[in-house]
């Protein structure tokens, strides 16, 4: 879409990792069964202390649509695409699964497919987003620790809540400019 | 990018026809299953209709949260949450999410079956729906002739929205012996927050400031709206204060966990009282006018000091004595939250009469933030005139509990007056989608209650271990294929929900009505007679006070009133309890001989070389009912021992090796989770693996079954099991 | 040529070739028949395993023969002409063999033909390093076929800009690895430069073992030229060796050196951890300590001695690539991922996965023996 750039944001001191948007979007979008094959995921941070003195976080992920993407610039047949809007995506029909992205992403975010013999990834729901939609991850989520939206617009809520709150990406230090956006 | 949307529809297209051909050999998973349930050749789903939405409701757990389920060309592509239905603030959880798993599921049971082979060898034939149920009929009447109706016990499941067919089909054969979950769940805290409320009231999480839970893990048992309300997120002034032996989700969201000593809460919350009380925090006008017998709590608690209580529970006296305060400074809008599954130890009734009373005398009754009794949209019940017999005894367990619901009995009672045959003998079982063989303590019990059955029939959706030790199985549509009746929810927000079929059952399943209804013909007709009526009557006749509900259903997949709490109706009206106040001493357990005020009472330390194996909850599981669900089975595909790291170092075991946990009732061997997340006196593993069933493809043999260990340990006053008292030994596997 | 068909360990030797090469077919079938997840051991976290050092290790070698015979046609030093023919051969050859590795690898090989043509990438290091080594590809052919010919003009071009397109391909197979930012393990201008030091030790090595065993073969006496080509070459990779020895300190150094984020874990892996035997035994004993020991001894500097140097580094080089490749993916890209030992994923090679690699080299050795009986390799100009 034009003149947008998509982002989510998350809070993650509501999430209770209970896996509720990895699950819808493997459903969502007809991801293989399989422990490996997920394109989204909470990471449970390293637990802090030693008992019974004890921390953790969970940190909800994805692709974070690198507005750097280096997956996209190693691509050798330019299988991974961006969209104005910033969503990056994969063309499988274009991909010869050298894997090259997976290595180059730092995340992780990345996964081969085998049904559809392409590496896969998240697409931000593109499906749903373009009809009117939020991503299934950012619709089921139980505590709503994720808010989609297009940072072009300073009245949508994403833009709100990274003027209200201060934030973080990421691995900051790769130079990928991630749009999945951590408030602090 | 108008391609990549294309791309994409024309590769879901792909999918969704692939259901429909299933003869086209493809690869992958998904369509592996779909080929793998075609192989029984009745898959039969609507060509070419396109895309549709239907309202339905979740039946993965108790919650019943809104559903709209995505279909496209007759296969369920996705479930998706209702964002009208407000009780589950329009969210889906991961279990919500599988639901297409549930439906799509190879190991479904697609025709009815009867047992060729030994009972529990798994040797099956496929029979027809009429010479099935003319089996199950045969053997009824066979039973109630040898041994009264009464011979035949009903254990029925709950949240299907047709749980009452079958239990009205146990009341029209004419047994008393229906079972239910709740003494394996709830029944102590439904029975000492009655005692004291006359109702089980609702924690208004939402609005309370000071919140504390014990053994409550509202980040992993998940319940509607609380596990959301709970968190408070945008820098509010809510404080979360955790018990529980583990850190679990919850303690990772509290902004004090405690690992305190199982069994020892009720010191704490003595204590508390005991603070409250000698301090003069509580609610004097509240107490004064709405409780009755404050004056003998006064005396009662004296001993129970915050110092005394420390020694017990293993948590500092000054916290204990500053949580006390805070939770009183923060009155009415604090409450000390009751938990869900009370099944914890022998005295769990006076637990949470303990709780109902701290809650009372800091004046949270009624009102924001506080305790707040239930509302619930009245629906207009189905009568029928069950057909009268006259040599039916009473209800097996009767008397096997100070308070035993009539319709619920004790689980655990039950099965040992079966197993002793008194005051006479059960032999037919009948049961509704209940999994008994891995829900009640002490398996090797329920297989021997099971073997001694001359007959037992199960109605459910998958093989499960108890439909595997049966002799006839009923294969039922899944919630996803059934038109259900209504269900009113009760809550501070009460809604209506309901199911209709988003697509028709798959293979030979049926819904419970058609099969009570096929029975029922089979039983004569003064019992068919009572199932004389379509869904589509019985839906009308629900709503036949008030049409509006089933129109909102229709339109918006829910029905409510309010979307606002209200609080203080119950303002200057008698409760129901008998002085109509809230008893603090309760006359009424005095007269039954049981403690009116609760009484602290020590259970039997862990003993040298053994821990206490816990129990708990897991937010992509519901009890047995999901572990082999193909997209929580990815998560977690079987279930560890967690250990904690020190005790796991005295013991020289290693984390991720094999061990075998020995009680005195049973026995497992499972992978090792050494972790600093647990007391070191404790173990705990997570419920639903360890299947004996080899109809559960994905985790047959895989973990163990919590159910084999705990042993078998009553609470004398609801009957409830007790489910934190058993010790296991550990040694390498 | 007719003495060679009769000796037992020729037949041995094209014996168990052919049983490599069956053994790779099998593999293949495997990949073909269940795909690539159900029988490699790569995963979502390390997606490049052994199949992919497997193809560096070839390639390696290719550029290095090509190296190293260029010293003759292209730089003019006589003692390294007469093996033009044969480096050249064996230089296409692993390169073909090294593009079947990867093509078992890659899931759509023909499609990747298709689209790095019409979809071209050009900040993608992979598709510069396909493009180079495709043309180089074709370089080689035409410079073989130069020299079967006799026509010096044109091999001399065509291994000149050989020589150019060898260098340029090879250093960009370095930056595949070498421009992941999220590699700290790989990433930066090092391992371009030590992958053309490499390859001259593999060259080296590889061309030490074809005079040898070409020799040895025809059961007569080594004539003097050889002789003194061995101890010349023997020299010469005594000094490559070294500088790749001043390559593996100064890589490890700056991965301890401050524990740098995430390169530090790999290196302490190649060191002490997973990759630890494979580092010290095969790498630094095999691959390093025992050929320069063997070149340095002017007693054991025969040409037995250089070619056992030779083979004790191709054998190190091997698990070199492997180690490198590995290393580079062992450190979780995230915090908390399950499962991890001592901190690090886990990759061990499948099976059909080392099947497929003895199948790559097996072939690449049998096509060999095979050129060296059709056709005429002996250069005596």
């Amino acid at each position: 879409m034009k003149n947008k750039r998509f982002a989510i944001v998350l809070d993650t001191r509501r999430c209770i990792d209970c896996k509720a948007c990895t699950v819808a979007c493997k459903a969502e979008n007809d991801v293989p069964l399989g422990s490996e094959n997920y394109r989204n995921w909470v990471g449970e941070e390293k637990l802090r202390g030693q008992y019974p003195n004890l921390g953790q976080s969970f940190t909800p992920c994805q692709c974070q649509h690198c507005g750097n993407p280096p997956c996209a610039h190693v691509c050798p047949t330019k299988a991974t695409e961006v969209n104005q809007d910033g969503i990056v995506h994969v063309v499988a029909d274009k991909c010869i699964g050298c894997k090259y992205c997976m290595t180059a992403c730092p995340y992780n975010a990345r996964y081969y497919n085998e049904e559809i013999e392409a590496v896969d990834k998240c697409t931000f729901c593109t499906h749903r987003v373009y009809a009117g939609r939020e991503p299934a991850c950012v619709e089921t989520c139980p505590t709503k620790v994720r808010v989609f939206g297009d940072l072009n617009d300073p009245s949508s809520e994403v833009s709100k809540l990274l003027t209200k709150y201060p934030s973080r990406v990421l691995k900051e230090s790769q130079g990928t400019k991630p749009y999945l956006i951590y408030i602090i | 990018m108008a391609r990549l949307i294309d791309k994409k529809l024309s590769r879901r297209r792909f999918l969704g026809t692939s259901s429909c051909a299933l003869a086209v050999a493809t690869v992958g998973s998904q369509t592996t299953v779909l080929k793998a349930l075609a192989s029984s050749g009745k898959v039969t789903t609507s060509k070419g209709a396109g895309t549709k939405d239907v309202f339905t409701a979740c039946g993965m757990c108790v919650n019943k949260c809104g559903v709209i389920a995505r279909v496209r060309d007759g296969r369920i592509h996705k479930l998706d949450p209702n964002p009208e239905f407000i009780k589950s603030r329009g969210m889906l959880c991961a279990r919500g999410n599988a639901g297409v798993k549930v439906i799509y599921d190879a190991d479904r049971l697609k025709y009815p079956l009867i047992r060729v082979g030994k009972r529990g060898e798994g040797k099956w034939r496929r029979a027809s729906w009429d010479e099935a149920l003319d089996l199950v009929a045969k053997n009824m009447n066979e039973i109630a002739e040898k041994y009264t109706r009464a011979g035949v016990m009903f254990a029925s499941t709950e949240g299907t929205f047709q749980e009452h067919f079958f239990l009205q089909m146990a009341e029209c054969f004419g047994s008393p012996n229906t079972v239910r979950h709740p003494t394996l769940c709830l029944s102590s805290n439904i029975q000492g927050f009655g005692a004291t409320y006359g109702t089980n009231p609702t924690p208004d999480v939402l609005n309370a400031d000071y919140i504390i839970m014990a053994g409550a893990n509202r980040s992993e048992a998940l319940i509607t709206p609380d596990s959301i309300d709970q968190l408070k997120g945008d820098g509010g002034r809510r404080k979360l204060i955790y018990l529980d032996p583990r850190f679990t989700k919850t303690a990772a969201k509290a902004d004090e966990w405690y690992p305190i000593k199982p069994g020892t809460d009720l010191a704490f919350i003595l204590a508390m009282i005991n603070v409250i009380i000698s301090e003069g925090r509580y609610a004097k006008e509240f107490v004064e006018e709405m409780t009755v017998g404050f004056d003998k709590l006064v005396p009662h608690v004296k001993p129970y000091t915050p110092e005394w209580a420390a020694k017990e529970t293993e948590i500092p006296a000054e916290d204990i004595r500053r949580i006390a305060r805070e939770f009183a400074a923060a009155a009415p809008k604090a409450i000390y939250y009751q938990g869900r599954r009370s099944s914890f130890f022998t005295n769990d009734t006076q637990l949470r009469r303990a709780m109902a009373i701290l809650n009372a005398i800091i004046g949270n009754w009624d009102t924001e933030g506080g305790m707040v009794p239930n509302s619930k949209i009245k629906l207009v019940k189905h009568d029928y005139l069950a057909p009268w017999y006259d040599d039916v005894p009473e209800r097996i367990d009767k008397g096997s509990a100070a308070f035993l619901s009539e319709k619920d009995g004790s689980w655990i009672n039950l099965r040992n007056r079966v197993l002793e045959a008194k005051p006479y003998p059960v032999k037919g079982m009948m049961i509704y989608k209940q999994n008994v063989v891995m829900s009640v303590p002490n398996r090797a019990k329920t297989l021997k209650m099971m073997d001694q059955m001359d007959f037992i029939c199960t109605i459910d959706i998958v093989m499960s271990d108890t439909a595997w030790y049966s002799d006839v199985v009923l294969p039922e549509a899944t919630y996803l294929e059934r038109q259900d009746p209504l269900e009113s929810l009760s809550g501070i927000l009460p809604v209506v929900a309901f199911r209709q079929p988003c697509v028709e059952p798959l293979f030979e399943s049926k819904p419970n009505l058609w099969i009570m209804q096929n029975l029922a013909k089979r039983l004569g007709s003064e019992v068919a007679e009572t199932f004389d009526f379509t869904m589509d009557e019985h839906i009308h006749h629900q709503v036949s006070k008030n049409p509006q509900i089933l129109k909102d259903l229709k339109s918006k997949g829910v029905h409510y009133m309010k979307v606002l709490p209200t609080y203080g109706l119950t303002k200057g009206k008698r409760l129901k309890t008998k002085t109509g106040k809230i008893e603090i001493y309760s006359a009424n357990y005095a007269k039954k001989g049981l403690d009116p005020l609760p009484t602290y009472t020590k259970h039997e330390d862990v003993p040298a070389n053994k821990f206490r194996l816990l129990v708990g909850r897991s937010a992509i599981f519901t009890h047995g009912t999901t572990a082999n669900n193909a997209y929580l089975h990815d998560i977690m595909p079987e279930n560890t021992l967690w250990l904690n790291t020190l005790s796991a170092k005295k013991m020289g075991l290693r984390d991720g090796q094999r061990v075998k946990v020995k009680s005195r009732v049973g026995e497992g061997t499972l992978k090792l989770e050494v972790t600093e997340k647990i007391r070191p006196d404790c173990v705990y593993m997570a419920h639903g693996f360890g299947v004996i069933s080899k109809g559960q493809s994905l985790i047959f043999d895989r973990g163990a079954c919590d159910a084999a260990l705990i042993e078998d340990k009553v609470e004398p006053i609801s009957g409830n099991a007790a489910m934190h008292q058993t010790f296991v030994e550990v040694s390498p596997a | 040529m007719t003495l060679l068909k009769h000796r037992p360990s020729f037949k041995l030797w094209v014996g168990v070739l052919a049983i490599g090469v069956v053994v790779g077919i099998v593999g293949t079938g495997n990949v073909l028949l269940n795909g690539h997840s159900a029988v490699y051991n790569v995963t979502r976290e390390i997606p490049w395993g052994i199949l992919i050092a497997t193809y560096v290790f070839l390639v390696v070698s290719s550029t290095g023969l090509c190296l190293v015979s260029s010293l003759g046609h292209v730089f003019g030093i006589e003692k390294f002409d007469f093996i033009g023919k044969r480096a050249i051969i064996l230089a296409i050859l692993t390169l073909l063999c090294g593009f079947g590795a990867i093509g078992m690898e890659l899931t759509h090989p023909i499609r990747m033909g298709l689209y790095t043509i019409i979809s071209p990438n050009f900040s993608s290091p992979i598709w510069w390093m396909g493009t180079l080594y495709g043309l180089y590809l074709v370089l080689l052919c035409a410079e073989l076929f130069f020299l079967m010919k006799g026509m010096h003009k044109g091999a001399f071009a065509m291994g000149m800009i050989g020589f150019i397109a060898a260098i340029t391909a090879h250093s960009n197979l370095g930056a595949v690895f070498g421009l992941l930012e999220a590699r700290p393990y790989w990433h930066g201008s090092f391992l371009p430069i030590y992958f053309i030091v490499s390859a001259l030790v593999s060259g080296g090595a590889i061309v030490s073992m074809i005079v040898y065993f070409n020799h040895k073969t025809t059961g007569e006496p080594m004539p003097q030229k050889y002789e003194d080509f061995m101890g010349t070459l023997g020299k010469l990779q005594a000094l490559f060796l070294l500088i790749l020895v001043f390559f593996v300190v100064w890589k490890i150094i700056p991965g301890l050196y401050g524990h740098p984020p995430e390169k530090y874990e790999a290196t302490v892996a190649v060191l002490s951890g997973p990759l630890a035997f494979n580092f010290w035994f095969f790498e630094v004993l095999l691959g390093l300590a025992i050929p320069v020991i063997l070149l340095l001894n002017k007693k054991t500097r025969t040409p037995y001695g250089v070619m056992m140097a030779g083979l004790s580094s191709t054998v190190g080089i091997f698990f070199m690539r492997y180690d490198l490749v590995i290393a580079g993916q062992l450190v979780s890209m995230r915090e908390g991922t399950a499962d991890l030992v001592g901190g690090l994923l886990q990759y061990s090679p499948s099976v059909t996965e080392i099947a497929i690699v003895i199948g790559a080299i097996s072939t690449c050795l049998l096509l060999y023996t095979i050129a060296e009986r059709l056709l005429p390799l002996e250069s005596d100009h």
